[in-house]
């Protein structure tokens, strides 16, 4: 056998060992008591663009593009949406005192923004993740309104 | 055949190539880690004196557009934050102090992670601020400060900042617009 052949077959055999390291799924099921629709008024519309644009990264259940089940891609993955929750989480929202629920809500207008989130790599490959005009208005009105009714408890 | 082994095999390399792109970034975004030399702060006996002297160091680097001493000075926060007295506060004290204490710990960890993005810097400094300010109205700062305001900043929405002299040195605008700014309030 040639040498490029044996490096080959290492290769490939490598590429089969790392397919049975597979890291916990992000999926939870049921819903949790401190969503944040539980603490604060989100209309369906809103609701429906955070799921589509923020839930895989941002939640309990993250919905796995069919990629997630080849390794490494899994593993990449695994690693942002852990990120991504300990930042934000939608599904613990409730649990954020009030003040870092603002600085939270701040921080979703402020990524919006600036074009930070959705990542521009995740949007790359779910173009449904991204957030055309109106929706990023939409999030920024919904987000100002939330933050008014916060102060307002105050 | 051949052709299969060699797909999958470039296919590994290419998800492999991925995954080392992202660690990269990660050990990038670290901070530097010579913020252990700085010169003792003054001692002083109040419980906020520590936290009130990084939170300075961070505005003054600010104001100088210098986003990595901002960073150091962020990271040294959150050290004050962990190492913070809540013993000797007054039952009132301690309610103000355990109300920011997350938030405003979180805020500082993103300005010791964003060296590089000055703008995301001051995003997260507005609201450290304002906590700040609140933490010195209940506990004190054991020095004199400015609770300063300028009009400007966020597309004329404004903020505020904390600093020890009354000369404005804008944290916000930095050296493009380094004097704007009034005095709102005079902490003793």
């Amino acid at each position: 056998m040639s040498r490029i052949k044996i490096t080959l077959l290492a290769l490939l055999l490598v590429f089969i060992l790392i397919q049975f390291i597979r890291p916990a799924r992000n999926e939870n099921g049921q819903a949790s008591t401190d969503q944040i629709g539980k603490v604060y008024a989100v209309p369906e519309n809103v609701k429906a663009v955070l799921k589509a644009s923020c839930y895989d990264c941002h939640s309990n259940n993250t919905h796995y593009p069919w990629y997630a089940e080849i390794q490494p891609a899994g593993w990449w993955l695994a690693s942002h949406i852990k990120k991504g929750k300990s930042e934000l989480n939608f599904d613990l929202f409730g649990e954020y005192s009030k003040r870092r629920q603002d600085s939270k809500l701040k921080s979703i207008a402020n990524s919006i923004e600036d074009g930070t989130m959705p990542l521009p790599s995740y949007t790359l490959i779910h173009a449904d993740a991204k957030l055309s005009k109106d929706e990023k208005m939409l999030i920024k009105n919904w987000v100002k309104t939330t933050r008014d009714s916060l102060s307002k408890k105050k | 055949m051949k052709i299969l082994i060699f797909s999958i095999a470039l296919s590994t390399l290419f998800f492999a190539a991925c995954n080392n792109g992202t660690t990269k970034n990660q050990s990038s975004e670290e901070p530097s880690s010579a913020a252990n030399n700085q010169e003792a702060p003054a001692a002083t006996v109040n419980p906020a004196g520590e936290l009130v002297n990084n939170y300075l160091q961070l505005k003054d680097a600010l104001t100088k557009d210098n986003d990595k001493d901002a960073a150091t000075a962020g990271n040294e926060m959150v050290k004050a934050f962990n190492n913070f007295d809540k013993a000797s506060l007054t039952p009132e004290q301690a309610k103000v102090y355990n109300d920011i204490e997350e938030d405003a710990k979180e805020h500082a960890e993103h300005i010791g992670a964003n060296a590089g993005n000055i703008e995301h810097q001051r995003e997260h400094f507005e609201t450290l601020s304002e906590e700040m300010y609140e933490l010195v109205k209940s506990v004190g700062a054991g020095r004199k400060l400015y609770y300063t305001h300028c009009p400007m900043y966020n597309k004329n929405k404004g903020a505020d900042w904390l600093s020890q002299t009354k000369e404005i040195q804008n944290p916000y605008l930095g050296k493009a617009m380094s004097t704007c700014g009034t005095v709102k309030e005079e902490l003793n």
